[in-house]
């Protein structure tokens, strides 16, 4: 993860946009604060560079 | 232990690559592109690259296929050649030379691709020529 | 410089030391891989550069590979250069060739190119000819390439990399010259990771999961660029994932000969 953050951030796509966290089956509410936190980090971020080029090619 | 690198020019297109052929003990094993090759100068696209794998594929025909009875079997090249014949001249008289369509390919030699056209125009009395490249 | 090598590939054959000796030759008028079996060829030897430094370089490293396979228990020699010899010691640690049976005749790189390589290393440890040169000389290995990417503010940097991998037609020729890359199965058709056969190539995922096996394993040996049919700049994303794993785990790949590479241990690195 550390080499492809940085890979990411090298392709300019936000590396905030990539995420690791290991949760157990057990831990259902740290499972749903993690991806509500993601998904506020992501909002913040917009949307993502690849979004556009997808419609652009679909189009 | 013969290992050898043939220089050779790819079949499957026009353009005319040049690259290597890799061969071990008489089996090829690679594909290098040629980098002071003019055409393509150490680049190959990914038929090229691939080029070592038809040439001694076990799926290769080694006999013309002939479909007897819903089912293809071996036959020798005259009786291919006979039945080939025979029946473009029958569809020839019944459904005229229009029915009859030309396939030309980029795998083969200029000079080949004319008699094709040839046959066509002048041996078949049609138009109907197109080429694999159009495709 | 041609004729230490060519007294070394000599010596080597007289002696019986080695079954053959991998290295370059003219044929028909090109240069090309070429497996020295005698000594009576050695006229047509040519050490890879022709018109320009380093022009008609190959991936020996890979042709070795294709022997070892079927021949493993002989011994073979072949020309390096300074990227190949960090190859060759990469692939020891991979356990696709083994030392004893490798005998490297080493030349340096010609400055030109070591310039433009941008190389860290361009002289292999074990060298026949050519000199290492000495630090005034070496001038700068400063990766302005990456440097130049990393100038560039997103989105900018992101519509660079975006229209260099639209250009990509899915030739493999990166994957399939490297001399690092010797899998049976490749990531890359792994349908699971990649689409196959479609264009245009899934961006980032197709050229990111290249780097990502390439992360300790490219030798910065430039042959993906050269290879490379619409000349995507392949070479700025390994040297960025080296460079990422020089600060991050201080390795570089194929520098030292009995390394470990840091993405195959899970835990810290072994007391040595």
């Amino acid at each position: 993860m550390t080499i492809l953050s940085q890979m990411l951030d090298f392709c300019g796509i936000e590396r905030q946009r990539l995420r690791t966290r290991w949760v157990s089956s057990a831990e259902a509410p740290e499972f749903i604060d993690e991806i509500n936190d993601f998904i506020g980090v992501l909002k913040k971020l917009g949307p993502s560079p690849l979004k556009n080029e997808q419609a652009k090619m679909l189009a | 232990m013969d290992y050898k690198n043939t220089l050779t020019t790819c079949t499957y297109c026009g353009c005319g690559c040049n690259f290597f052929l890799e061969s071990l003990d008489g089996r090829l094993t690679g594909t290098i592109p040629c980098k002071t090759g003019p055409v393509n100068e150490g680049k190959l696209c990914i038929k090229g690259w691939n080029a070592h794998e038809f040439v001694q594929s076990d799926e290769r025909l080694k006999k013309p296929l002939l479909r007897k009875d819903g089912e293809l079997v071996e036959v020798s090249w005259d009786e291919a050649l006979d039945f080939t014949a025979t029946r473009l001249k029958e569809i020839q008289k019944t459904n005229g030379p229009d029915a009859i369509g030309f396939c030309a390919s980029a795998k083969v030699t200029n000079e080949e691709n004319y008699i094709m056209q040839k046959f066509a125009r002048a041996g078949v009395g049609t138009n109907s020529v197109d080429h694999c490249a159009r495709l | 410089m041609i004729d230490q090598v060519k007294q070394k590939i000599n010596e080597l054959l007289s002696q019986g030391s080695v079954k053959g000796v991998v290295a370059l030759a003219y044929a028909h008028g090109h240069a090309g891989p070429c497996l020295f079996q005698k000594g009576d060829d050695l006229d047509a030897l040519c050490l890879g550069d022709e018109k320009k430094a380093g022009d008609v370089r190959y991936p020996l490293n890979k042709v070795l590979i294709t022997l070892a396979r079927q021949y493993p228990d002989d011994v073979f020699g072949v020309l390096v250069r300074g990227c190949d010899e960090r190859g060759l010691y990469g692939l020891y640690r991979l356990k696709q060739l083994e030392p004893d049976k490798v005998v490297p005749i080493g030349i340096s790189c010609p400055r030109d190119l070591a310039l433009a390589c941008e190389c860290k290393k361009p002289w292999p440890d074990d060298m026949t000819a050519g000199e290492a040169p000495n630090e005034k000389e070496s001038g700068g290995t400063e990766q302005k390439g990456v440097q130049d990417v990393e100038g560039k503010e997103q989105p900018e940097r992101f519509d660079f990399w975006k229209d260099q991998f639209l250009k990509c037609v899915k030739c493999y020729g990166c994957r399939d010259i490297c001399p690092m890359c010797f899998c049976y199965d490749c990531s890359l058709e792994c349908e699971d990771l990649v689409s196959k056969g479609d264009l245009p190539v899934d961006i980032p995922t197709f050229h990111l999961v290249r780097a990502m096996h390439m992360a300790d394993r490219c030798i910065d040996c430039g042959l993906c660029d050269e290879a490379c049919p619409v000349d995507i700049p392949l070479r700025l994303l390994y040297k960025k994932t080296a460079e990422v794993m020089n600060h991050e785990f201080g390795f570089t790949s194929g520098i030292n000969k009995n390394e470990i590479s840091p993405l195959s241990l899970m835990g810290p690195m072994p007391e040595k």
